[in-house]
């Protein structure tokens, strides 16, 4: 089956980034999400392209095709027009096993399933739907329209077609597709959590500022982002959500650090509330 | 013998057949948006009404098949059966340095194109595709790639080095291999028999001026040299390619504004040339802003004349001389306005234009004074002809 209108469930800062990165790439986006803020997805993507635009990155025409391939919707009836899935919600087993299973219901049977959860089991996941040979994960990291690395993991039911379809569909976003085997955290968010979390423990100990702790991490490592501020992009709920996933399967290698339960209760959660680690305008924008 | 003529680009397919007895155009046509729900095919065959239809095409095999059906069709066609067409030539943009000059496509012969594919990614993909779906149809029938970098291939190497590391040029063979090659020959050939004289003996400068823009210097029929370069950012500012820049500008960017690579080349290629001054890419509103006073306008207007003239200027240091200027492609044959400053500039070589010949177009025209001393034409190009021929010829040597 040739692949050309692909769904993407979840319309957060992954979700929209995969939205942007295969319309980008030539196929039709339907974007579902039922969470705050989902309307607002479309807007956010086009703030996305406008800082693209603005750093000569696209030309206007490119933007309006871009755009012109995303649809917004609610209802999840339209997944039964849909060539491919891709499930890009918060990592919470019980959310993603019921959402998993109506969309097993209403897809086509010859869909293939994308799940880009990184905390969780692909096999438990695989479990919940009866498509289970068809569920491959793929995890794309944030922001996805500029990394072009992916991680594919399968587990011991999913069918070797379902991964060369992934494959293919990855490939056309531009990615290296580097797979390895099933495990909590794959390796990017557990390597990435690990640093985040001493990051917070060094401040929280008075080590160094935020700036300064960022600006070594950055510097000598030749990081775009120093992993603060990326905490602060994720969301930093989102992080003491796989940070909690983390501690159960590992241990106390992964026990959140105090400060970003403290931030988490203060409402304290990054970019999305202005505050988090550092300050940020309404555009995401840090400031000084 | 009947050639069929295709040049896939990534969503479009243009193709033409050729009666080659007498080089005649059977049919012609085009399919825009390959790989949409609404692509159009436009259809003419000679002496028939022309026809287009909007339908779903979503590879290049349907938009191909969907073509050889129109020139079988009973009313649309020309041909009562696929079995007519001797051959099928194929555009292809980049050679490398593996083809310097049309080949008979082999099996080797993709897997080489492919591995080329990272020098001309937004071309060479297209046009394999297009030899791959055409075999797919037609199995039987031979398949023949022209190169629109082979006519350069004669330029010598003190031309075609980049004064950079030699081991540069052997491992990754970065080198200049120039574009346009089809056209320039064909430009350059019909020049010289409109002079009457053998190309072997002349000096022309070719000025192919399109949305994309290349001059080459042609001495004795062989490019000597050409604007063009690794890729087709180098040369002429175009459109929206910003052509000849100090690669020290593309660094302090980069620095200054944080730029990956995918954001440099696309503010190099897409937003840069006359839309980058004038906020236009279209010569046509280049013209009309300078009628309404647009200071920018005029500026572009200016580089984009003085960048041309630099480049023949060299061009003639190159040859030791000129005996001819030629002007094709959309700007070239379009823009009387230029080719008069241009001409006008370049007045002390001797170079008169009869400003009434120059204000004609649609064919092929010498637009110098009869005193001139250097011919100047215009000449519309024809780069499906030289494909025709040159697969012909290809064909016929097997």
């Amino acid at each position: 089956m040739e692949i050309r209108r692909i769904a993407v469930l979840g319309a957060g800062r992954l979700g929209r980034g995969i939205a942007e990165n295969a319309a980008s790439k030539g196929y039709d986006v339907v974007l579902f999400s039922q969470g705050a803020g989902g309307q607002d997805a479309l807007r956010r993507i086009e703030n996305s392209l406008d800082r693209k635009l603005a750093r000569w990155a696209i030309t206007e025409a490119e933007k309006r095709v871009i755009l012109g391939r995303i649809t917004f919707t609610l209802d999840l009836k339209e997944l039964s027009k849909v060539d491919l899935l891709v499930e890009a919600t918060i990592d919470h087993i019980y959310t993603k096993q019921e959402l998993l299973r109506t969309a097993d219901q209403l897809c086509q049977p010859d869909v293939v399933f994308i799940t880009t959860s990184s905390t969780l089991k692909l096999s438990d996941l695989a479990r919940s739907i009866t498509r289970s040979e068809s569920l491959v994960g793929l995890h794309l990291i944030p922001p996805v329209p500029e990394v072009s690395v992916a991680e594919l993991v399968r587990c011991h039911k999913t069918a070797d077609s379902a991964v060369e379809v992934v494959k293919n569909f990855a490939k056309r976003l531009g990615k290296e597709v580097i797979e390895i085997n099933e495990s909590v955290g794959l390796v990017n968010p557990r390597a990435l959590l690990a640093l985040i979390n001493e990051a917070a423990y060094m401040l929280d100990e008075g080590v160094g500022d935020a700036e300064s702790i960022e600006r070594i991490i950055k510097e000598s490592w030749g990081m775009v982002q120093g992993p603060l501020e990326m905490a602060d992009r994720f969301g930093l709920d989102l992080v003491l959500n796989w940070m909690e996933q983390m501690h159960q399967t590992y241990g106390d290698r992964f026990a959140p650090c105090p400060l970003l339960y403290r931030y988490v209760r203060q409402k304290r959660l990054g970019v999305k509330t202005n505050l988090g680690f550092f300050s940020y305008n309404t555009e995401g924008k840090q400031e000084e | 013998m009947r050639i069929f003529v295709l040049n896939c680009g990534s969503s479009s397919v243009k193709y033409k057949l050729y009666d080659m007895d007498n080089e005649q155009v059977l049919a012609e046509g085009r399919v825009e948006r390959v790989g949409q729900e609404n692509a159009t095919i436009t259809h003419q065959a000679k002496g028939k009404e022309k026809i287009s239809k909007t339908m779903p095409i979503l590879e290049h095999t349907v938009a191909i098949s969907e073509t050889l059906n129109l020139l079988v069709h009973p009313e649309h066609g020309v041909i009562d059966d696929l079995s007519a067409i001797d051959a099928v030539g194929h555009r292809v943009v980049h050679g490398g340095e593996s083809f310097s000059e049309s080949v008979l496509v082999k099996s080797d012969t993709k897997e080489i194109l492919d591995s080329l594919a990272e020098l001309a990614p937004l071309h060479n993909p297209a046009n394999v595709m297009g030899i791959r779906a055409a075999e797919k149809l037609m199995p039987q029938t031979p398949q023949v790639a022209v190169f629109d970098t082979a006519f350069h291939s004669t330029i010598p190497a003190h031309a075609y080095l980049y004064a950079i590391p030699y081991s540069l040029y052997q491992k990754h063979k970065v080198r200049r291999y120039g574009f346009h090659g089809t056209s320039h020959l064909y430009v350059s050939h019909k020049a010289a028999e409109m002079i009457g004289r053998d190309i072997k003996e002349l000096r022309i400068v070719s000025c192919h001026l399109g949305n994309g823009a290349s001059i080459t210097a042609v001495l004795g029929g062989k490019p000597v040299d050409t604007s063009m370069g690794f890729t087709p950012l180098e040369g002429l500012m175009m459109g929206t390619r910003s052509g000849d820049i100090d690669p020290g500008a593309i660094f302090y960017l980069m620095k200054t504004y944080d730029l990956n690579l995918h954001e440099i080349d696309s503010l190099l290629n897409k937003h840069s040339g006359l839309y980058g001054i004038a906020g236009v890419s279209d010569m046509r509103d280049i013209e009309k802003g300078i009628a309404e006073g647009e200071r920018l306008a005029q500026v572009a207007f200016d580089m984009y004349e003085y960048r041309i003239r630099k480049y023949i200027g060299a061009y003639i240091a190159a040859m030791g001389g000129i005996d001819a200027l030629v002007f094709t492609a959309g700007i070239g044959e379009n823009t009387p306005s230029l080719r008069t400053k241009l001409c006008q500039n370049l007045s002390y070589l001797g170079i008169e234009l009869d400003e009434e010949l120059n204000q004609k177009r649609g064919e092929p025209l010498e637009i110098s004074t009869q005193g001139s001393k250097v011919k100047v034409f215009v000449i519309p190009t024809d780069e499906e002809l030289v494909i025709a021929r040159d697969t012909a010829a290809v064909v016929g040597k097997k």
